[in-house]
């Protein structure tokens, strides 16, 4: 099973490689973002009960890498959908093989190219900001939680693309991405967001998985925000992994 | 004479999409709105900062953002159909009409202008439900021709991307043209507030002019020095990119 | 004047790829003639060429009188295409369709809904005319990206491979659209990769392979160009095969075939038939078993052209 998984996940992360027009979105978009985010709000670090950053840029990196890492599950679920339609789908399904594999193969790639996604965004932060604060044992942090959560992502995307079976479906969830992100404190403090929003960011995992990885980077919020992140991403990577291979049973059962 | 008929029957076409798919006109609409509305959610309480002069409606001052973002996705639907349209053989139908070119490209733009008060309509009026206040009917169809402009700009761009590439995989092109000349503006804050390099690029970026024009009647009242340069850098844009779109119809086949 | 005239057309791609290798074309008005090659031979290329899509690299053409590269718009109002995808929108109806066409082709209103009920008629898609192309079936797409090809009443036509993928029934439905074209006057192009389809339609063939015309002429012409007709004999048992060789030297040169009592014969005299063959044999006291003329096709023009038979000739 663990080389039938490996073999899956390696092919996996080869094809997303391989297909720039599939990675460059998920690196660029973000990017963007979050230039236009720091160029234009720089100044809400002045507000009152705004935490002590080194600079706004520096707060927004993993609101970036949270974005990216949201669009890299989208995408694991629409290359998934379009396997199902092309019929490549049912050659792994007839490979002798446990079916699991299929699952872990993916969410093992998902966490590789969620590495390359976290190594872009600190490296933007070390030309552009004040890099990790917590030095070498903060950034590892960042991509324990990182490549967790991606995990996680990636679970959503299988699960959307077991259940739709089709491209289109899956890419209509684009937007429910942002949804997420903007019920979240990934952009800004939980304490400073409106009204009911910062009630809806406390509950929702994604908080606490941007501020753990915010943690280290801005070097406040210490260890308890790490763990809480990184307990979050666990969650969030065991629920969808469990969910996608139910949905992936559910489906080899239906036909 | 023969151009008051090709364009209106090139642009019908292009409308049947949302007409007759249900749904078509959802992720264009939906997107910008999920945008806008996160957005004021999220950074709503930056309005305390002295730098917006006590304007206390953040939803205001983004709404005309996401207009022109609605038209930045319009514009690069309009680019993505006609990609496919390219794919799928019906433009060689198009290019073996005795019209000129420059209809050809006015049918596809005009299309996308009527497109865009679609997602127009709807921001406006998710504006209204959340808050904000009314503007003014001339404020409302200042605002409205400025976004139509800006569609066919962007229309322009999903254009000149289509007939380089051919191909709808270079959808992500035509997206990030809009994204980028919408955002890099004044989009978030007052441009004295801006950090050093945007206000750069906000200067320099005609959007950002088209910005000012569409939003002065959402957060105050409607100035001829911020309404003139609006129409101008639109047009100019326009002019420029239309151009580059023709030359791109004139060189296919070869 | 020619209706459409070629002189050393050429067309290379990046990687000074040939795809037209300088070709020659002269149809005459009224002309229904059939271009015919394999995949990949050039005839795309060629078509896309002669209605303005594509810029020749070399050489010139002139359609209707007017030159493909200097005067495009010229061409274009006097040609009618359909194209290989018979790209349609599936969202609009056939009705939609034709007007769309003709308000292109600049047409008044009132003109193009006369036009349309009237080819919309004539290519049988009257009770269709008002569904969504969408659910039309790949016939009834060919023969709407017809009628719409007419709209205007165009001097010369241009049909890129119009059945291919069509059933029997729907592709001898096409071959009677096109013949009836014939009586009207109209010049018709037509590429196909049926040698059936060129025989049967065409007025003159040329046959092109790697670029380049190999062939030309009515489809009679080819055939007999590429060799007469021979007979195939099977003779009755006992028989000996060098005695009929001798008796049936009158008529052609006969060559071993490849059972002991069978005998081809490659007929040198054009008028003798299976008649002579078997008064010949019966005169030097052979019995036949079995006798067959095979007539010469145009894959064997093809063959003999290009050393290829062609893809679609088994239909």
């Amino acid at each position: 099973m663990i080389s039938a998984t490996l073999a899956l996940a390696s092919r996996a992360l080869t094809v997303a490689l391989r297909r720039p027009q599939y990675l460059m979105p998920m690196l660029v978009f973000p990017s963007l973002l979050l230039a236009v985010n720091s160029g234009g709000l720089s100044q809400a670090q002045n507000l009152p009960g705004f935490p002590p950053v080194p600079s706004f840029f520096d707060f927004q990196i993993p609101a970036a890498i949270s974005q990216s890492l949201l669009l890299g599950g989208v995408g694991t679920g629409i290359a998934v959908a379009l396997e199902l339609e092309l019929g490549f789908f049912e050659r792994l399904v007839a490979a002798p093989i446990p079916r699991s594999s299929i699952v872990l193969g993916r969410l093992l790639a998902a966490a590789a190219i969620a590495a390359v996604q976290v190594t872009w965004f600190l490296g933007l932060g070390m030309i552009f900001g004040h890099g990790v604060a917590d030095g070498f044992i903060g950034a590892l942090a960042v991509y324990a939680i990182g490549c967790t959560a991606a995990v996680g992502f990636a679970g959503i995307g299988l699960t959307l693309a077991f259940r739709a079976g089709n491209a289109s479906s899956v890419q209509g969830i684009f937007p429910l991405v942002f949804v997420v992100l903007f019920l979240s404190s990934a952009f800004f403090p939980v304490d400073l967001l409106t009204s009911p929003v910062n009630e809806i960011a406390r509950w929702n995992p994604l908080s606490y998985i941007a501020t753990g990885m915010r943690a280290p980077i801005i070097g406040y919020g210490g260890t308890k925000a790490f763990l809480e992140g990184l307990a979050a991403a666990a969650g969030v990577a065991i629920f969808f992994g469990v969910l996608a291979t139910h949905a992936l049973h559910r489906r080899l059962r239906m036909g | 004479m023969k151009g008051a008929q090709v364009v209106p029957a090139l642009a019908r076409r292009a409308l049947n999409e949302i007409l007759r798919v249900p749904g078509a006109a959802i992720p264009g609409v939906l997107a910008p709105t999920v945008f806008m509305l996160g957005i004021s959610a999220v950074f709503g309480n930056v309005t305390q900062l002295p730098g917006f002069n006590g304007l206390d409606d953040y939803l205001a001052f983004v709404l005309p953002v996401g207009l022109l973002q609605g038209a930045g996705f319009t514009g690069a639907a309009t680019g993505v159909n006609l990609a496919r349209d390219i794919e799928q053989g019906w433009f060689d139908r198009l290019l073996l009409a005795p019209v000129s070119r420059p209809l050809l490209l006015a049918g596809l733009i005009s299309s996308a202008s009527l497109r865009a008060l679609i997602p127009t309509t709807t921001l406006v009026a998710v504006g209204l439900l959340f808050g904000v206040k009314f503007p003014g009917i001339v404020e409302l169809l200042i605002a409205a021709s400025l976004v139509m402009l800006l569609a066919a700009c962007t229309a322009c761009w999903g254009t000149i991307i289509a007939l380089k590439f051919k191909t709808q995989q270079a959808a992500p092109l035509m997206q990030i043209g809009s994204f980028v000349a919408v955002l890099f503006t004044a989009a978030y804050a007052p441009k004295q507030m801006l950090q050093p390099w945007l206000k750069g690029v906000a200067t320099v970026n005609p959007v950002n002019y088209v910005l000012t024009g569409v939003r002065q009647g959402f957060i105050g009242n409607v100035t001829w020095a911020d309404t003139w340069p609006a129409y101008l850098a639109a047009f100019a844009l326009l002019t420029v990119l239309a151009s580059f779109a023709i030359r791109g119809l004139m060189r296919m086949g070869r | 004047m020619p209706a459409i005239q070629a002189k050393g057309l050429e067309r290379r791609f990046k990687g000074d790829i040939k795809a037209v290798d300088g070709i020659d074309l002269a149809i005459e008005p009224g002309e229904i003639y059939g271009f015919l090659g394999p995949n990949g031979a050039g005839k795309t290329t060629t078509v896309r060429m002669l209605v303005t899509l594509l810029m020749p690299t070399g050489g010139q053409a002139l359609v209707a009188g007017h030159d493909v590269a200097k005067d495009p718009s010229a061409v274009r109002r006097n040609i009618g295409v359909a194209l290989q995808e018979a790209a349609l929108d599936p969202l609009m109806t056939g009705n939609e369709l034709m007007l769309l066409q003709a308000t292109l082709q600049g047409m008044s209103s009132k003109l193009a809904k006369e036009r349309s009920v009237e080819l919309i008629e004539r290519v049988g898609l009257s009770e269709a005319a008002d569904r969504r192309v969408g659910g039309y079936s790949g016939g009834m797409k060919r023969r709407l990206d017809l009628a719409m090809a007419l709209v205007h009443g165009p001097s010369v036509l241009f049909l890129d491979e119009p059945t291919t993928g069509l059933d029997p029934s729907s592709r001898f439905q096409l071959w009677q659209e096109v013949s009836r074209l014939r009586t009207e006057g109209t010049t018709v192009f037509l590429t196909t990769q049926y040698l059936e389809e060129a025989d049967q339609l065409a007025d003159r063939v040329g046959i092109i392979a790697d670029g380049k015309i190999v062939a030309e002429g009515t489809p009679d012409e080819l055939k007999r160009e590429s060799g007469a007709s021979h007979l195939e004999i099977n003779l009755a048992e006992g028989c000996d095969p060098s005695t009929a060789h001798q008796a049936l030297a009158k008529i052609g040169a006969p060559e071993p075939a490849a059972e002991q009592r069978d005998v081809r014969v490659r007929l040198t005299d054009e008028n003798a038939g299976v008649a002579d063959a078997v008064r010949l044999l019966d005169d030097a006291g052979i019995m036949v078993e079995e006798i067959e003329l095979v007539r010469p096709s145009l894959d064997d023009v093809f063959m003999e052209k290009t050393g290829r038979h062609l893809e679609g000739s088994g239909d």
